[in-house]
């Protein structure tokens, strides 16, 4: 009798075993807030930036594209970069990397890795894809030399011709597919 | 030499045959009685010619039989049979040459009457040759054989006409009524040869005949009252007496004549339901736009269609008249639909399960949705306009919730299988409502929703009076049908317009004034074509005013005027005389400016007024031009008629046309899908900046991240071929890349 019943009774501790993630929101308002984001970035049309996700299926991974803004030294040129979300975004910053080799004093030649404050510790929630994909674009005609992560770039910043000849030596021109 | 062996057995044999012969008589008395009755027999039977003048002989038939009874004994009837027989087939060429002198003279006259003639000669010769029936039915039945397989070797082909004619004519005196006594002779001459047996198909195909010409006779083009009772009555009347000759001969009694008769009788019942089930299938057509008149056509064939297997045909007989006849685009859609109702109502009587129904509709739905103008059209009807008479709804039908396909109740004690003939994708529709088939052409009840209330919005911009009533009744309705939920945005239109009302009077009480808006909430009105026209003068002034009252009783709103939309009474006061008139606003605008300045270009007035074209421009001066209010000097150049002008020879006599009342101009919801698509554009145009080429159904997938989309892939294929024309996209193999 008392095997019986113990039976019927569902097992209990297996259930709430799921522990509320560190992010304060489930990674649903995560997902809601990308989402918005993508539309304000998508209805916005500032020039020169554009990102979208990889793929339907995870909104976390996107790719995004920088032209070099007039009149500075990446001008018609365009990098592709990869923005990466953390589940708890955006009380974390994203990570962003360059996928086109872009020789500057901030960014890394090899890995694509960007020195830039306000993704790492100046980073706020209010800050958004576009917002940061508007700095980058900055980034890319007012380098911040005083912390380079290349240094030879920071070193010939100040020979724009020969600046422009490495530059153009590591440049690759955007393929058509992703 | 034999041998005494064969010797003894020839004479054994002889003795035999002598004793059979001599039937234990004297001598050869026996004998010789035999040779008498042999030659009397034989004489007697000899096949006779019949145009022989000489005179029969007669015979005393009591020797006959004595004579047939010696024979018999000796046991020599078969030998004579044969010998008569024999005689025959010499005898032969006189049956023949009548034969060819008769058919002759049919192929000549071709009239059935010398067939008559042959039929009741050869009943002769048969009769005249015929052994007695004395001899038994052995040698009766042989000579028969005989004489018709002969008869039957020497008819021509052209006999089968004649006797068809002949056959045809008896029929049609029995529906005629007048009966000949005659035919019974005939019938028995047939049968006497056995023409019946020989011809029976071709007698059965008479039948067939008189039955498929009666049909369509009478049933053609008569919807009106069910025709298969009154069909049924005739085929008892008029070819049940006709078949009893051919079909029930010998028949002693009724039951028998019955039984008799069962075969054949079926093969031509079954032959009038087929006849008039092909009739009806291939005025389908026809019957569906008579409905309801044709509501007994409708009965036939649906009894005829339980009897007769022909679905498929009328499926697709109805089928390509609806293509060939409806969906082309000569035909108005709102004749279209109500064409699709009829069709819905028919083939329910025809089919209830809807097997019929769903084959046949499947073709005009995917018309349906194709046209532009089929949303429109439903709800312009379902809201009833009131102005056409034959509405698609049925006024007395009940209003109902639309019903969604359910899944099916096993359940139920009532259920029943799929008819044998419905497809895979076939849903059984049990609701009877109109309203609820048509709804589901589309996928989504949302579309007419959204058209309701684009159409809600033009008629309750329209009203003038302050009169909602009815589109409030409609709305009311449409809630029965459609659900609470999918009208709100309707009732809150409702609502602005009496809540309009409220702050007018409102404002009107704060401050009197000439006008009175009609204030609509943006978010739930569909979009309305927005204008940059700045109204001047006064109604400027009257605007402001107003604009300014209302933010003082409503804090938290704002007015954003549409100028370009209502109605303005004037009264213009001119030199000579005092015009009344009710006009659109920008004709409004302009006849202010004119108190300005009496000449106005039409350039400097369109500047005035903000953006309006200048097609609109020309056309509101040229309704005051027709009320003799502005005159066009030169082109462009207009001038106040300040005091009036006679009519100059040039400017032709114009009738005072009011203004038409067109209907405010509302975003039709083609126009705000389009406006939908620029959206989905951006996210197609920034998915391929980023991601490179992509191929279409990848683009479908990824725009899940535009909100609110809903295309299809094709409707997606559709505008990024439209984006391709216009060099924004190119595609290669499939994928698509931005540019050209």
């Amino acid at each position: 009798m008392d095997q019986i019943t113990s039976s019927l009774v569902p097992p209990r501790s297996s259930q709430k075993v799921t522990v509320p993630g560190s992010a304060p929101d489930g990674p649903g308002s995560v997902t809601k807030r990308l989402t918005n984001e993508l539309m304000t970035l998508m209805m916005s049309s500032s020039p020169g930036i554009s990102a979208f996700p990889k793929s339907d299926a995870n909104l976390f991974e996107w790719v995004g594209t920088i032209e070099g803004p007039a009149e500075t030294i990446y001008a018609g040129l365009s990098f592709r970069i990869a923005i990466s979300f953390p589940s708890n975004y955006p009380y974390s910053p994203p990570t962003i990397k360059f996928d086109t080799p872009c020789y500057h004093p901030n960014v890394d030649i090899v890995g694509g890795a960007i020195c830039l404050d306000i993704l790492q510790d100046k980073w706020s929630a209010v800050y958004s894809v576009q917002t940061v994909l508007l700095s980058l674009q900055s980034l890319l005609g007012e380098p911040n030399n005083a912390s380079p992560l290349n240094g030879d770039a920071a070193g010939l910043w100040n020979q724009p011709e020969v600046f422009k000849i490495q530059l153009m030596k590591h440049y690759r021109p955007l393929e058509a597919s992703a | 030499m034999a041998s005494s062996a064969v010797r003894a057995q020839v004479a054994a044999k002889w003795q035999e045959s002598f004793n059979r012969l001599n039937r234990n008589e004297p001598g050869i008395s026996g004998l010789l009685a035999f040779s008498e009755a042999w030659t009397l027999a034989t004489e007697f039977l000899r096949p006779r010619d019949l145009n022989d003048p000489t005179p029969r002989k007669q015979y005393d038939l009591n020797q006959v039989r004595v004579a047939f009874g010696v024979i018999g004994e000796c046991r020599r009837l078969p030998v004579m049979m044969e010998v008569f027989l024999e005689d025959m087939r010499k005898s032969q060429h006189l049956i023949t040459r009548e034969v060819e002198v008769h058919m002759a003279l049919y192929e000549s006259n071709s009239d059935p009457e010398s067939i008559r003639t042959l039929v009741y000669r050869l009943v002769e010769w048969y009769d005249t040759w015929k052994p007695t029936t004395d001899l038994g039915s052995t040698i009766i039945s042989a000579y028969t054989l005989a004489f018709q397989t002969h008869l039957f070797s020497v008819l021509p082909p052209s006999f089968a006409r004649g006797i068809k004619a002949l056959i045809s004519a008896t029929l049609e005196r029995i529906i005629c009524q007048s009966q000949d006594p005659q035919d019974r002779v005939l019938w028995q001459a047939f049968d006497t040869l056995s023409l019946i047996d020989r011809y029976e198909t071709l007698i059965a195909s008479i039948g067939y005949e008189i039955i498929e010409s009666h049909v369509k006779e009478t049933c053609a083009g008569k919807w009106a009252e069910p025709m298969l009772g009154t069909l049924r009555t005739w085929m008892i009347d008029k070819i049940v007496p006709w078949m009893l000759y051919p079909f029930a001969r010998g028949a002693t009694n009724a039951d028998e004549a019955k039984t008799m008769m069962q075969g054949v009788g079926s093969r031509f019942d079954f032959h009038m339901h087929k006849t008039l089930c092909t009739l009806r299938t291939n005025e389908m057509f026809d019957i569906i736009v008579d409905f309801p008149d044709s509501t007994g056509a409708l009965q036939d064939l649906k009894e005829c269609l339980a009897r007769v297997d022909q679905r498929a045909d009328l499926v697709h007989a109805l089928r390509r008249a609806i293509n060939k006849r409806l969906l082309h685009p000569g035909a108005d859609t709102k004749d279209i639909l109500t064409q699709y109702v009829s069709t819905i109502k028919c083939l329910r009587i025809v089919d209830p399960p809807g097997v019929l129904l769903f084959k046949v509709a499947d073709p005009i739905r995917r018309y349906l949705r194709d046209r532009p103008d089929t949303i429109r059209c439903i709800v312009a009807s379902l809201v009833g306009d009131g102005e056409s008479e034959d509405s698609l709804v049925d006024e007395n039908e009940p209003i109902q919730p639309l019903q969604q396909p359910e899944m099916e109740n096993y359940s139920d004690p009532d259920w029943n299988p799929e008819p044998i003939d419905a497809g895979p994708d076939f849903r059984a529709s049990k609701s009877s409502d109109i309203i609820s088939t048509i709804v589901s052409i589309y996928d989504t009840k949302d579309l007419f929703v959204k058209e309701l209330q684009v159409l809600l919005a033009q008629r309750l911009l329209a009203v003038k009076d302050g009169n909602i009533d009815r589109e409030r009744r409609n709305v009311e309705i449409l809630k029965i049908r459609f659900g609470e939920a999918a009208l709100q945005v309707c009732e809150v239109m409702l609502r602005d317009m009496t809540d309009s009302r409220r702050i007018d009077q409102h404002v009107q009480s704060q401050k009197a004034s000439q006008m009175h808006p009609t204030i609509i909430s943006r978010h739930f009105w569909p979009a309305l074509e927005s204008s940059d026209m700045v109204m001047p003068g006064q109604f400027q002034i009257l605007q402001e005013q107003y604009a300014k009252e209302f933010s003082v009783f409503k804090p938290d709103k704002v007015l954003r005027w549409l100028p370009h939309l209502g109605r303005v009474h004037l009264q213009l006061e001119l030199d000579d005389r005092t015009l009344e008139a009710d006009v659109p606003p920008l004709e409004a605008a302009f006849i202010e400016l004119f108190s300005e300045n009496d000449i106005w270009t039409v350039d400097e007035l369109v500047l005035r007024v903000g953006s309006v074209t200048r097609t609109a421009a020309i056309k509101a001066l040229a309704t005051w031009v027709d009320m003799h209010v502005l005159k066009e000097d030169s082109e462009g150049v207009f001038r106040l008629l300040n005091v009036a002008e006679g009519p100059t020879p040039e400017s032709r006599p114009q009738i005072l046309k009011p203004v038409a009342g067109e209907l405010p101009p509302v975003m039709s919801v083609q126009q705000q899908q389009a406006e939908q698509m620029k959206i989905y554009w951006k996210f197609i145009e920034g998915m391929l900046t980023n991601l490179g080429s992509l191929p279409l159904d990848r683009i479908q997938t990824m725009l899940k991240f535009a909100p609110g989309y809903d295309r299809t892939v094709e409707q997606l294929g559709g505008f990024m071929e439209a984006a391709r024309r216009e060099g924004l996209v190119s595609v290669k193999d499939g994928m698509w890349r931005l540019g050209k």
